[in-house]
């Protein structure tokens, strides 16, 4: 092709001098992030390696897939869930709209469980042929890093091979970890949950963050018992005070039982399950215990400290504005540098990271305004600024619009559930600093926001955009008045809920 | 200088020795803001040079009334008037324009007919069409529709039910019934609280500033008519058998099946939810497609995906009568033929303004030929203290529209703040299933407006679907301005599409461009997030070779040396070119480009012996259309077609005027 013949002309040139690598790039972790910096860097007419581990859904040292967490132990099976669980709730609003289900209803776990790897299975061979059309050549097996320009790989039967790189990058992603307490082994992680034999009866989930209120909406929705724990007064730190109230306050209406300010001490095995000890003293028996304590950089054995490369306290690996580590050849992008862990902030980085190296265009990833979603029912979705945030970093007055409703679907339904937006406001420049919603569709809602904040949209320009009606999102454009207005250093920001 | 002058345009190809053949697309031309004129001197100069024209105007520019002070400045005293504004009709715009005027300080009263579900001449309600007849009773019959779909998709995820859920109509109706009273009842409230005098009764219009209701007179400085519209059932032979969508949301039985005649988005919608309940439905539609006026490939995806949901889809075939049979039955006769065994026949064949019998003609306010009131950019009729808002304007018919179109009215009457409602960019929403969001332009209207755009589209099966394995999709589209880069119309059709387009509407208004769209970080796992991972160009569409003015690089394949594959290999650059054009280069052409040039050369091989197809390459210049617009015929060798291309350019470069 004369396109490829052009840059060929260019690339020949430098191939020649740097003949002596296997490959100009060896990606070890086949996730997100890895895949699409290899399947860019080749594009990019680089030549390009890649290893994973063997796929199993349940993650290890030494088991993994193509496709990572998001496809086979994350967003994707977890979505599928969420979907699995929400038609419990549906079926029960549909009975005011005059649908009769009052028949026997039943829900077969196995079969969703069964489909669930079934789709699962479907993507990571999809994965698996992006990177073939793209020309990465993909090694099973363990990655090592040997030197600044050598990686060996472990193959299944145990023999190693190494190849010479010109540049190495990491993408191996991170694991979900348990608390160290007595009968930790008792429990499970994220991985167990999403492949679980049996749906639980009743489940006790450890934690606040966001994969823990989602299970509790998972199980929940599918009919089981369950008690959330967590060590603050509220779930899911970091987000909006406000949301978070929200949030607790459906997860309760929904029928979780909320443990606020309480810690697991210690697990055991009874006849009826595995029997829970919490620090108020309180006794539990559950079939399922959950740790949704944190994820752990998979950084341990890559023998980068060997070969020198920078990890910081938690693990990750420490890189500068290009996903570079301190050694210049060996690079890193995703979770394994505990930036922001989300998958399309994978995809970015992985982007940014062939664009600077392969394109001869340095392109820094920016964090600024990504939205992310919780995908607890009803959803979670924030972008840009929480309150709390914003009059920290305000230099002038913070205007704060909120709206609670009743979603018109709940007006029938019964529903005794409000939905709740938010925007924060710059009082001086009238720039939307944040947004937030809680409530049915909010994920998808949020994007568009996203975009508008990411451009600096302002309040007017927002309130200049025509409501779609009806619907919930035009709730975002006609929030007319400001619920309060902050004054720069007078609110002290609720903090450590 | 002495030159044969020939203009070079749509359906005008010159003949010529050496001839210059520029093709347009039929008649695209006319919308851009560059016309090209090829200069021919047979003499062997040739001059290029281009004449800028201006853009046509695409809408009739509306006649402007300057908003006299006397007549806004609200917050004077105007004793001799009962009202400073007397508003006919409390749906949507009028309850806007008169909470908002009350506000502002005015004194204000609103009338409004006696409540009843079937509007009529008698019969309205405060809350208006949108409240009783229209958005909410229609939402919520969509969501009672809905369901049904769930249950179906719910099979995959291990739901199973023992009998097939049932539905109630009477459940479902009295629970809307009870929703609108609480609905009616809140309204009221509204303009109580806001100070607005609610009157009920038939308001007409005495003089330009008396207002009758129920024979009392009342005088007021400004007259308000927001009195909205009427579905409309064409007079057909047994045309009393049909109901319309007033009917349709508050039916004593569901229809076991239903013939909706009408195309629009309230046939689809209505299809949509009976094909829901479980009724048989057919859609009888005059065109080829649903939805006029939509985007062309919405309007294909969505008459898929309902004909995949069980809708019987007769295209072309319009109702002529409907018979009653004895069994109660009824039969619609159309121009292909007859189907039998209706329960219900609902017309959805379009809505009316309420202008009738309003004493519009006497007080002189001028109607259009459909029956709508015109206004001018503030909204003000052709007498200066009557204004009207709302669909009986039939501007765009719209709730959220005549909130707007109320609120800028009470703005510019009470609050010295002369304000024109934007109709640029408004999103709106049908609610089929499933439905379409939508903001901006359709691809037509762009092509129309722009000329140059890029379309990225994106088909998929979302990953609820392939669970459920129903044959559920989703469809977006985004619309690019290939000169600005600004996103000018997006549309979706797919599950929650109406939630998901209201925030990328902030952005399309906005004036966001499609690099601040790819800016944007997706949200995982979310079908909208597709809509900022949008990488490649499905197709772009050049109307006119303007972009030769300022050629690159030049490329010329003999097409006469290769076959497809090696078409490939024979681009030869001529000119000069710096490496940044050389990588522009390796990324713009996408193997379309290529299939349509050989397409081309095809073409051209049959026509005459040697061709050359001239391409000329330039920031965001598409191969594939310049390769179809630029023929060049010369009956040349080689080296004589690069002179005449350099002198070509030469000269067009430096000979631009206007």
């Amino acid at each position: 092709m004369a396109r490829k013949m052009l840059i060929d002309g260019e690339l020949d040139k430098a191939n020649e001098a740097e003949s002596h690598y296997d490959f100009d790039l060896f990606v070890i972790g086949a996730g997100s992030g890895g895949v699409r910096a290899s399947r860019f860097s080749a594009q990019n007419g680089a030549k390009v390696a890649i290893c994973e581990l063997p796929f199993h859904p349940i993650s290890s040292e030494v088991i993994g897939g193509v496709g990572g967490t998001c496809v086979i132990r994350g967003c994707v099976p977890k979505k599928i869930l969420v979907y699995g669980a929400s038609f419990g709730p549906e079926l029960e609003d549909a009975r005011n709209y005059g649908w009769d289900v009052n028949e026997k209803i039943d829900f077969n776990w196995k079969k969703l469980l069964q489909k669930k790897t079934e789709e699962i299975n479907r993507l990571n061979g999809i994965y698996k042929r992006l990177l073939s059309g793209a020309g990465v050549k993909l090694f099973e097996g363990e990655g090592r890093v040997i030197g600044p320009n050598e990686v060996e790989v472990i193959q299944l039967d145990g023999t190693k091979i190494s190849y010479s790189a010109k540049h190495i990058l990491i993408a191996t992603g991170s694991r979900a970890q348990r608390l160290p307490i007595p009968g930790q082994e008792l429990g499970i992680t994220s991985d167990e949950a999403l492949s679980l034999e049996e749906l639980p009866k009743h489940a006790v989930i450890l934690g606040g963050g966001y994969i823990a209120v989602e299970f509790a909406s998972i199980w929940r929705g599918m009919g089981a018992k369950v008690d959330l724990f967590y060590r603050k007064d509220l779930p899911l730190r970091g987000f909006d005070d406000e949301m978070r109230e929200v949030v607790a306050k459906n997860l309760e209406g929904r029928g979780i039982k909320l443990h606020p300010s309480t810690n697991l001490k210690e697990l055991s095995k009874t006849e009826g399950g595995v029997k829970v000890l919490t620090d108020h003293g309180e006794e539990i028996v559950a079939d399922v215990v959950l740790f949704a304590t944190g994820r752990t950089p998979n950084s341990k054995r890559l023998n980068l400290e060997a070969v020198g490369v920078e990890l910081d306290k938690a693990g990750a690996i420490k890189v500068n504005q290009y996903s570079q580590t301190n050694m210049p050849s060996i690079w890193a992008i995703g979770d394994v540098t505990n930036r922001m862990n989300l998958t399309p902030v994978a995809l970015m980085e992985g982007t940014c990271f062939a664009n600077t190296v392969f394109g001869g265009k340095p392109m820094a990833p920016d964090y600024s305004n990504i939205a992310c979603a919780v995908f607890c029912i009803p959803p979670l979705s924030v972008v840009g600024l929480s309150e709390q945030e914003a009059v920290e970093k305000a230099k002038g007055d913070i205007l704060i619009f909120t709206s609670t409703f009743n979603p018109m679907k709940n007006t029938i339904s019964g529903r005794q559930e409000k939905t709740m937006m938010k925007l924060v406001v710059d009082a001086e420049t009238d720039k939307v600093l944040g947004a937030s919603m809680c409530g049915p569709d909010a994920a998808e809602i949020m994007q568009g926001i996203a975009i508008a904040l990411k451009c600096g949209a302002t309040k007017a320009q927002f309130e200049s955009t025509v409501g779609i009606h009806p619907s919930a999102a035009e709730e975002f454009v006609t929030m007319r008045s400001a619920t309060r207005r902050v004054s720069a250093g007078t609110a002290k920001p609720r903090t450590n809920l | 200088m002495a030159a044969t002058r020939v203009m070079a345009s749509a359906g005008n190809a010159v003949s010529a020795p050496q001839s210059l053949d520029l093709c347009f697309r039929n008649g695209r031309l006319l919308t851009q803001n560059k016309r090209l004129f090829f200069v021919h001197d047979f003499g062997k100069k040739l001059m290029l040079s281009v004449v800028h024209s201006f853009p046509c105007a695409h809408r009739s520019r509306r006649f402007t009334t300057a908003v006299r002070a006397e007549s806004t400045n609200g917050s004077e005293p105007s004793a001799h008037y009962d009202f400073d504004l007397f508003t006919i009709g409390a749906g949507s715009g009028g309850v806007r324009a008169s909470r908002f005027a009350a506000n502002f300080g005015a004194k204000v009263a609103v009338c409004e007919l006696p409540f009843a579900t079937i509007s009529s001449d008698s019969a309205g309600g405060v809350g208006g069409t949108c409240v009783l007849r229209g958005c909410v009773p229609k939402k919520l019959l969509v969501y009672a529709s809905k369901f049904s779909h769930e249950f179906e998709e719910s099979g995959g995820f291990g739901w199973s039910y023992e009998a097939e859920p049932k539905h109630d109509w009477s459940t479902l109706i009295a629970n809307k019934n009870a929703e609108l009273q609480r609905l009616v009842g809140i309204y009221k409230n509204i303009l109580k609280n806001s100070g607005v005098m609610l009157l009920e009764g038939r308001g007409k219009i005495v003089d330009p500033h008396t207002v009758d209701v129920n024979g009392k007179l009342y005088s007021a400085k400004n007259i308000l008519i927001a009195v909205g519209g009427r579905p409309f059932i064409p007079d057909i032979p047994g045309s009393e058998y049909a109901i319309d969508s007033d009917a349709a949301l508050d039916l004593p039985s569901k229809p076991k099946k239903i013939a909706i005649v009408g195309g629009g988005y309230i046939a689809v919608e209505f299809a949509g939810i009976f094909n829901g309940l479980k009724s048989d439905v057919h859609v009888f539609i005059r065109q080829k497609k649903l939805l006029r006026g939509f985007d062309e490939e919405v309007r294909d995806f969505l008459g898929e995906q309902m004909s995949l949901r069980g809708i019987d889809i007769h295209s072309e075939e319009t109702p002529q009568a409907i018979v009653k049979s004895s069994d109660g039955l009824l039969s619609v006769k159309t121009n292909k033929g007859t189907v039998d065994g209706f329960t219900h026949v609902m017309f959805a064949t379009g809505r009316k303004p309420n202008t009738k019998n309003l004493g519009l003609e006497a007080a002189g306010v001028n109607l259009s030929k459909n029956g709508a009131i015109e206004v001018d950019e503030f909204s003000r009729t052709s007498v200066p203290s009557i204004w009207a808002v709302g669909d009986v304007t039939d501007r765009i018919n719209l709730t959220p529209v005549a909130l707007m179109e109320g609120g800028a009215l009470a703005k510019t009457l009470f609050a010295n703040e002369p304000t024109k409602p934007d109709h640029s960019a408004v999103p709106c929403a049908v609610f089929s299933q499933p439905p379409i969001g939508q903001v901006g332009l359709t691809e037509d209207q762009a092509v129309k407006e722009y000329g140059d755009i890029d379309i990225y589209t994106s088909n998929f099966r979302p990953l609820k679907a392939t669970l459920s394995g129903l044959p559920d999709r989703v469809f977006m589209k985004l619309i690019v301005c290939a000169k600005t880069n600004k996103v000018i119309g997006l549309h979706m059709c797919g599950e929650e599409s109406a939630e998901i387009v209201q925030g990328f509407a902030v952005a399309v208004k906005a004036g966001l461009t499609k690099a601040d769209f790819d800016a944007t970080i997706g949200i995982h796992p979310t079908a909208a997030e597709e809509f900022v991972t949008m990488r490649t160009p499905t197709r772009k569409i050049r109307s006119a070779p303007s972009e030769i003015l300022m050629p690159k690089l030049l490329l010329v394949f003999d097409s006469s040396l290769c076959n497809e594959k090696l078409l490939h290999q024979r681009i030869y650059m001529y000119g000069q070119s710096t490496p940044g054009q050389l990588s522009d280069l390796s990324r713009c052409p996408s193997p379309d480009s290529y299939a349509y040039a050989v397409d081309e050369r095809e073409v051209a091989k049959a026509a005459v012996k040697n061709v050359f197809l001239l391409f000329t390459f330039l920031h965001r210049c598409d191969f594939s259309l310049l390769c179809k617009q630029v023929k060049f015929d010369f009956g040349a060798k080689l080296d004589k077609v690069f002179e005449l291309i350099l002198k070509l350019y030469s000269v067009g470069l430096c000979n631009v005027s206007s």
